[in-house]
């Protein structure tokens, strides 16, 4: 299928990637506005994205000088443990062999080049070449790099399956506003019912969709109800990053007396535990489902639960299956973006402004 | 205002050499350049190869600094930069690009057309004939550059009867097909350049016939042109008397009445 939405690409999959894996510098090796946007927002997580800025001169004569440059500004400037440097379409397309450019530039600290660009299909593929060029590089252990590659495969098929890449096209929505769900939700526990809330979450997101959980534990103490935490927060797996946002999260809300019920799964495995979170949903009966995150990853997900994305394609995507209670949480991803704090979700401050109605 | 401007230009020929790499098309590109300055046409020579080798002949051997290099320098250069003058008046231009394995040469031919283009050579030299002499094969797309997008109006093929030449020769009748779909070059004929095999004049026209397009010229393999070339000469310049002058002047004749004029900038109207 020829899919015409734009779309992540994997050269942005490459170096979230390696965001993840706390790489201290990552240079691009293209033009200057390659990936700008995705490396401002990398940059507020507190990795330096720096690019070799080449030009026509450089297409045509090559550009391994213009990167040995870089590394060594690099070196002078930021004195990093770990660099990596990613390709992009322009350098590829020219056959730039960073690999020697970086033996030639010698800095002293473990430097890795990623064989990727914007040319690779599915953005997923980037993400494995910097999984893969890390594991070499001895960034990541094998083992984990191994557990990685699989994450990116099942997230791949997920996406095939019912995700962005199973429609040629999805024009971006806003989506309802959150009225409608919120008063669904207070109503559903103000008449004692139980609501079942699932956080799917995509790695930093969960800062953000953790809010959910905080604003249900408000709404059970002001009009009665109950509730049933699941998420995939487990700070026992992935990357030392990703642990140490379910950390975070967990301590937050442990701070404010919200316990997660059930955990099923890390932050990283969004794409293969849909089985295992239905499973522990079909366990105990509720009267209301919420599902915020990846929510294509539960199968057969019933109609009438309340599915909150943050991506305002997949909106449409949710909408036009004929989940009528998807809302979207658009721009979640730049607000999370460096935090170490739980972020105010927009549902839960409408839920929140709400309940003030409520005596 | 780009049209009327563009319009106003006069016509020119706009001629592409292709071929297998050694095949002769510098050689014998140069000598039609000289043969055609000689009758008082204004010829612009632009060799599109990194090598940048393909005036040589025409300036006494001197080797000038190519478009792409003086590009490398400066960004604020002139057109007196890139254009020189060779025999006969003749104005050399040379692409020039990577070392080989380097960069991307195909992109540099685009890049120096996009000077030269931007800079108005055109409309300052106001050539009559344009020959673009272009590196062996249609390797990618900068290497099609002056057969597609309106540069070059007629294309030929120089080739001997091996069969790596005529195997070259037909792929580059292919891409030239492929793109004469978009109203670009079309192909003008095979230029037979001999490399004395048996029954050559045959396999020639066989071929030709096949790819359905003329041997517009038989080019006998002289001695003439090594002993000229050491001296930096072309044979027309080296040896005007000669066999192989005449011949290359009658190719030039050849050329220039088998090619369009047509109006326009460095591209055709
Ligand atoms: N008709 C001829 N008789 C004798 N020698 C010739 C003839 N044509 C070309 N040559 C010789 O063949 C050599 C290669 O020719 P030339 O450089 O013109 O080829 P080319 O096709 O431009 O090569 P390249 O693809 O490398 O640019 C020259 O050194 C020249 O001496
Ligand atoms: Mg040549």
């Amino acid at each position: 299928m020829k899919i015409i939405h734009p779309r992540p690409n994997p050269i942005v999959a490459a170096m979230y990637t390696l965001r993840d894996m706390d790489v201290d510098v990552i240079v691009v090796h293209g033009p200057a506005g390659c990936c700008f946007m995705a490396s401002r927002s990398i940059e507020e997580a507190g990795v330096r994205v720096v690019t070799t800025g080449i030009t026509d001169n450089d297409l045509v004569f090559g550009a391994v000088e213009s990167l040995i440059e870089t590394l060594r500004m690099v070196k002078e400037k930021f004195d990093p443990k770990t660099v990596a440097v990613i390709g992009t379409c322009a350098s590829m397309i020219i056959g730039e062999d960073m690999q020697a450019a970086i033996r030639r530039a010698d800095i002293g600290c473990t430097v890795f080049s990623v064989d990727c660009h914007g040319c690779m299909k599915d953005n997923t593929s980037g993400a494995i070449k910097a999984i893969e060029s890390a594991a070499v590089a001895g960034v990541i252990p094998s083992d984990e790099a191994k557990r990685q590659t699989e994450m990116m495969h099942a997230a791949t098929e997920l996406e095939k399956r019912n995700g962005m890449a199973a429609r040629d096209y999805l024009s971006p929505t806003r989506g309802p506003t959150k009225m409608g769900i919120a008063r669904k939700i207070i109503e559903t526990m103000k008449n004692g019912g139980s609501v079942t809330a699932v956080i799917i979450a995509k790695k930093e997101l969960i800062y953000r969709f953790a809010d959910l959980f905080l604003v249900l534990d408000e709404v059970k103490k002001k009009v009665g109800g109950k509730t049933r935490f699941i998420a995939n927060i487990d700070k026992d797996i992935g990357l030392p990053r990703i642990r140490r946002y379910a950390n975070d999260v967990l301590t937050e809300m442990e701070s404010k007396g919200v316990k997660v019920d059930e955990v099923v799964g890390g932050l990283d495995e969004y794409a293969v535990i849909g089985e295992r979170i239905k499973d522990t949903v079909d366990k105990t009966p509720h009267d209301l489902l919420i599902v915020v995150g990846i929510a294509h990853s539960y199968p057969d997900i019933p109609k009438d639960a309340i599915l909150i994305t943050d991506q305002p394609r997949q909106l449409a995507n949710y909408l036009n299956s004929g989940y009528v209670n998807s809302v979207g949480e658009i721009a979640s991803h730049s607000m999370v973006m460096g935090t170490r704090n739980i972020v105010p979700l927009e549902t839960a401050d409408t839920i929140r402004e709400m309940l003030r109605e409520y005596p | 205002m780009l049209l009327i401007e563009s319009s106003m230009g006069k016509a020119v020929r706009r001629i592409a050499i292709y071929g297998k790499g050694g095949i002769g098309k510098s050689t014998t590109s140069a000598n039609v350049t000289a043969a055609l300055s000689e009758r008082g046409l204004k010829v612009m020579q632009i060799g599109c190869d990194p090598k940048a080798d393909s005036t040589r002949l025409l300036t006494n051997g001197v080797k000038y600094p190519s478009v792409l290099e003086t590009l490398r320098e400066k960004s604020d250069v002139t057109l007196g930069e890139l254009v020189h003058e060779g025999y006969g008046e003749s104005l050399c231009v040379e692409c020039g690009g990577p070392k080989p394995g380097m960069g991307c040469a195909g992109r540099g031919i685009i890049a120096a057309f996009d000077t030269l283009e931007k800079l108005g050579a055109i409309k300052e030299y106001e050539p009559d004939v344009i020959i673009y002499d272009v590196l062996g094969d249609v390797v990618c797309g900068g290497f099609a550059m002056p057969i597609r997008n309106g540069y070059a109006k007629d294309v030929f093929i120089v080739t001997s009867g091996e069969m790596m030449a005529l195997y070259a020769a037909n792929n580059i009748a292919e891409a030239v097909k492929g793109f004469s779909i978009d109203g670009y070059a079309k192909l003008g004929g095979l230029i037979q350049n001999s490399r004395n095999i048996e029954n050559e004049n045959e396999i020639i026209d066989k071929a030709a016939s096949e790819i359905g397009i003329d041997v517009i010229a038989r080019i006998a393999r002289d001695p003439a042109v090594q002993r000229c070339e050491s001296i930096g000469k072309t044979v027309i310049e080296g040896e005007p008397d000669s066999a192989q002058a005449r011949s290359y002047r009658e190719l030039a004749d050849k050329l220039l009445s088998s090619s369009e004029d047509i109006s326009g900038g460095m591209r055709c109207d």
